[in-house]
C-alpha cells in the first residue's frame, strides 16, 4: 500500500531535497581534494568559499535529515506536527539559497565556523556578512520552531518525567518510555540549547556590527559560544540518526522492538548533561580558558560519547548474535553506521585527551574523525532511513538490484577517503590548507588518492539518489 | 526588505584586509646571492644565523622608498634590542650598485648598524618570483611602480608573514615574533566597550576574575530549561 499522506509527501520533497544538496557537497570535497592535490589550481578564495559552503551545507542537511526521520516515525507514538515541517522545509531551503549566494557571489570565506572576528575581516562583498547572518537566522528560526513543536507534540502525550524515561530508575515501572521517545526528547533538548546559543551568538555579532565601535565582543564568549552551537548540533544530528536506528533496526531485522531498562535509561540521561558541555574542548587552546574547563571538556568529552555507545552497541550486538536476521538494505546500513560511528567517536576521544590534542590540533585528524562519524556514520542512517521510507512511499518491500553494488562502492570509496585523512593526521599535515607546502611532502598524495576514493563514495550515493528518487517521485506524482 | 534598510551601512563596509600579504606564505624564499659590504654570501647563510627583514628598494626611487626606510629606521629603534634579526636593505633595480647602496646606508645613518645590511643580487628576478613581488617599469626616468614591502624570512627560510604598505611598529612586531617562531598568545584587557567579558584580568594584581560572558554562556541551557519546563507543565497529557 502506498501512503499518501501530507507528512509522507512532506518527507519524500526533503528527502530528494537532501539527497541533491548532498551531491553537490559531495563534488565540492572532491575539487578541494584535488585542487588540494594540485591537480587543478584554485585561488584561496574560491578554495576556502567552497569549504565554507560545504561545511555548512552538510551539517545543515544531515541535522535536518535526522529531524525528517523523526518527524515522520514520531507519528507511531503521538500526533506528529506537519505545519512545522513544511515550515522549516521552506525556511530552510530559503536559508541555504542564500548561504549559496553569500558564499559563491559574495565570496564569503570564514570556515563554516565563521568563527569571531573573521565574518568582520571583510575579504569579500561588503553585503556577504550580513547576508550570511541572515541566512544564519532563517535556517535557526526555521529549526527552532520546529523542534519545540516536536518536543511539544511529545509532552502532549507523556509527562516530562516519563518522556526522559525517569520511572525506569525504580523497580517495577508501571509504565514504558519507548527508546525512540527517550532518545528524540534527550536530543531535541539538546537540540534547542545549542540554536537558542546560535540566537544568542547572531545577537552578538549583530549588536557589534550596528554599534559603530561603541560595542566589541569578548573573542572567548564568541568562541564559547560558537562551539557550544556547532560541535553540539555536530553531535545531535547523529542522535537523531540514532533514534531512528532504535525504532527501526529490530523491525526490519525481523527481531521484537527494543525495551528501555533502566541502564539505557541512565544512559541517555547522563548523555543529556555531558553532550552540553563536551565542547569546552575546542577551547584547549585558549590559555584564558581556566583549567577547570579544560578538564570538565575532556571528562565531558569522555562521557559523552560512551554511554551512548556502549548501550547501542551492546543492543546491537545482542540483537544480531546468534539471532536470524533478515538482513535487507536498511539494517545492513544502519549496522555500517553504528561501525562508522563508534571507530569515527574513538578517533574524536583519542583527540579530546588534552595531551593527544597538543599533537593532533588543528591536523587532518579532525576533519578524519568527524568525517568517519558523518560519511560512514551518521549519512548512512539517514540512507537506511530514506531508503526504508522510500520504498515504504512507492508501496513495495524491503529488497534491490543493486544493493551489493552500493554497499561495496560506499564501503570502499568511503575507507580510502578517509584513510587519507587519518594518515594526512598522523603526518601532522594541518587541516584546511588550500594547497601544502612542500615540508608536507606526501600531504598532496593523499589529497589526489582522496578524491579517486570520493568519487567512488559518490558514485555510490547517485545510485542511492536515483533509486530513492524514482521512488519518492512515484509517490508525489500519484494523483489521488 | 531588510537588506534595503542596511543598504546605507553595507556600501560602507570596504574589504580591510589585503590578500596580497597572503600570497606566497610558507614558501621558501630563493636562496640568492647578495653581495654586501663584506662581499658575496648566500641568503641562506644569513637566515640560518638570524631572520630575516628583507626589503626592497632602488636609490633613484622618487616615491615609495625613501618614507618606506624612515619608517622602517623609526620602528625597529622602538622594537626591544634584544629581539635577533637582520634587516636586509636589497636593490631590485639592476642599475643599482653597491656603492649607490652603501650611498643609502649612510643618508638613513646605518651605515654602522650591525643590525642592517645594504646589498645588490644579480639573482633578483629569481628573488622576485619567490615572494611575488613584480615591480613594473614606469615613466621615463627610470621609474618603478613598485609595493612597500617588507618580508619576513625565519630561520628555515620561509616567508612567514608580508607586510604592504606604511606600517606601524605594531604590525612590525607582529613580524619580529613571527620570524622567530614565537607562539603569541592575546586576549582583550576589559574596557567599558567590551561588556560581556567571560573573564576579566586586571593587570595590576595578575588575576583573573569571573565576568558577565560567563552568565551570557549560561544563558541557552538555563532557557531551555525553562521551555521545557513551561511546555512540559502546561502540556495535557493524554493518558493512553
Ligand atoms: C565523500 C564525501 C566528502 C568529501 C570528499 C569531503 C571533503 C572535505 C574536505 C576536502 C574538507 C576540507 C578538509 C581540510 O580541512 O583540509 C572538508 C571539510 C569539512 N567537511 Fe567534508 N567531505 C565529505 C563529506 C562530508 C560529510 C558527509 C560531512 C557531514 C557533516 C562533511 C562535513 C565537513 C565539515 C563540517 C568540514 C569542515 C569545513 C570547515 O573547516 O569549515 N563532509 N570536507
Amino acid at each position: 500500500m502506498m501512503e499518501r499522506t501530507t507528512l509522507a509527501r512532506t518527507t519524500s520533497i526533503w528527502i530528494i531535497a537532501i539527497l541533491l544538496l548532498f551531491i553537490l557537497s559531495v563534488v565540492l570535497g572532491i575539487i578541494m581534494r584535488l585542487s588540494q592535490g594540485g591537480v587543478i589550481s584554485q585561488s584561496p578564495v574560491v578554495f576556502y568559499s567552497q569549504m565554507t559552503t560545504h561545511g555548512f551545507t552538510m551539517i545543515g542537511i544531515w541535522f535536518v535529515a535526522g529531524m525528517v526521520g523523526v518527524n515522520y516515525l514520531m507519528q507511531r507514538y503521538v500526533s506528529a506536527p506537519v505545519k512545522s515541517n513544511i515550515f522549516a522545509l521552506l525556511f530552510t531551503i530559503i536559508g541555504v539559497v542564500l548561504l549559496w549566494v553569500t558564499t559563491f557571489v559574495g565570496k564569503f570565506h570564514t570556515g563554516w565556523t565563521f568563527l569571531y572576528p573573521l565574518p568582520f575581516k571583510i575579504a569579500w562583498a561588503g553585503w556577504a556578512t550580513p547576508l550570511f547572518f541572515v541566512s544564519l537566522t532563517i535556517l535557526g528560526v526555521g529549526w527552532l520552531v520546529w523542534s519545540v513543536s516536536l518536543l511539544m507534540a511529545i509532552f502532549k502525550k507523556y509527562s516530562i518525567t516519563r518522556a526522559l524515561a525517569w520511572q525506569h530508575f525504580g523497580k517495577n515501572p508501571s509504565f514504558e518510555t519507548p527508546p525512540f521517545i527517550l532518545i528524540t526528547v534527550i536530543t531535541l533538548i539538546g537540540v534547542i540549547t545549542c540554536l537558542l546559543a546560535a540566537v544568542l551568538l547572531i545577537v552578538l555579532f549583530f549588536a557589534e556590527y550596528f554599534s559603530s565601535g561603541t560595542f566589541v565582543n569578548d573573542p572567548l564568549l564568541m568562541k564559547n559560544l560558537t562551539y557550544f552551537f556547532g560541535h553540539t548540533i555536530a553531535n545531535e544530528m547523529l542522535y537523531l540518526g540514532l533514534a531512528t536506528l532504535y525504532e527501526l533496526f529490530p523491525e526490519v531485522s525481523g527481531r521484537p522492538k527494543w525495551k528501555t531498562t533502566w541502564y539505557v535509561a541512565l544512559a541517555w540521561n547522563c548523555t543529556l548533561v555531558f553532550i552540553l558541555t563536551a565542547f569546552f574542548h575546542h577551547m584547549y587552546m585558549d590559555f584564558v580558558q581556566p583549567e577547570s574547563f579544560q578538564i570538565v571538556g575532556q571528562v565531558a568529552s569522555y562521557l559523552a560519547s560512551l554511554p551512548a555507545a556502549v548501550v547501542t552497541v551492546f543492543s546491537v550486538l545482542t540483537l544480531i548474535y546468534r539471532n536470524s536476521i533478515r538482513w535487507s538494505l536498511t539494517n545492513v546500513l544502519y549496522f555500517m553506521g553504528v561501525a562508522g560511528w563508534v571507530i569515527g567517536g574513538l578517533g574524536a576521544v583519542i583527540d579530546a585527551t588534552i595531551t593527544n590534542n597538543l599533537v593532533l590540533h588543528n591536523t587532518l585528524w579532525v576533519p578524519a574523525h568527524f568525517h568517519t562519524y558523518n560519511a560512514m556514520g551518521n549519512v548512512l542512517f539517514s540512507l537506511a532511513f530514506f531508503n526504508w521510507a522510500a520504498n515504504r512511499f512507492a508501496g513495495i518491500g524491503e529488497s534491490g538490484g543493486a544493493n551489493r553494488l552500493k554497499i561495496a562502492l560506499l564501503l570502499v570509496g568511503g575507507t580510502g577517503f578517509l584513510l587519507m585523512f587519518y594518515l594526512g593526521g598522523a603526518y601532522s599535515i594541518p587541516r584546511r590548507f588550500n594547497i601544502y607546502p612542500m615540508e608536507f611532502s606526501l600531504a598532496a598524495s593523499f589529497a589526489r588518492i582522496a578524491a579517486v576514493f570520493a568519487a567512488v563514495y559518490l558514485a555510490a550515493v547517485l545510485i542511492f539518489f536515483w533509486d530513492i528518487l524514482r521512488k519518492c517521485l512515484k509517490l508525489l506524482t500519484y494523483s489521488r | 526588505m531588510i537588506l534595503l534598510l542596511w543598504a546605507p551601512k553595507l556600501y560602507a563596509l570596504t574589504p580591510v584586509y589585503n590578500l596580497d600579504e597572503e600570497t606566497n606564505i610558507y614558501q621558501p624564499v630563493a636562496d640568492i646571492r647578495v653581495t654586501t659590504e663584506e662581499g658575496g654570501i648566500y641568503l641562506s647563510e644569513i637566515y640560518s644565523g638570524r631572520p630575516i627583514i628583507l626589503t626592497l628598494v632602488y636609490t633613484r626611487c622618487a616615491g615609495v622608498c625613501n618614507p618606506l626606510l624612515m619608517r622602517l629606521k623609526e620602528n625597529i629603534e622602538l622594537i626591544d634590542p634584544k629581539r635577533e634579526f637582520t634587516i636586509l636593505v636589497l636593490s631590485f633595480d639592476p642599475l643599482d650598485t653597491l656603492e649607490d647602496m652603501q650611498g643609502m646606508a649612510k643618508r638613513f645613518t646605518l651605515d654602522e648598524d650591525p643590525r642592517w645590511e645594504f646589498a645588490v643580487s644579480r639573482e633578483i628576478d629569481k628573488l622576485n618570483r619567490s615572494i611575488g613581488f613584480n615591480p613594473v617599469r614606469a615613466g621615463a626616468k627610470r621609474q618603478f611602480d613598485h609595493e612597500a614591502l617588507l618580508i619576513g624570512i625565519n630561520r628555515n627560510g620561509l616567508i612567514t608573514k608580508k607586510l604592504i604598505g606604511l606600517r606601524n611598529e605594531a604590525a612590525l612586531g607582529a613580524m619580529i615574533v613571527e620570524i622567530n617562531d614565537v607562539f603569541v598568545p592575546s586576549y582583550p584587557l576589559p574596557d567599558n566597550k567590551r561588556s560581556f567579558s567571560c573573564f576579566n584580568y586586571d593587570p595590576a594584581t595578575g588575576k583573573n576574575s569571573p565576568g558577565w560572558g560567563l552568565l551570557v554562556l549560561s544563558l541557552p541551557a538555563t532557557l531551555t530549561l525553562l521551555l521545557v519546563l513551561v511546555i512540559g507543565i502546561n502540556s495535557n497529557h493524554e493518558h493512553h
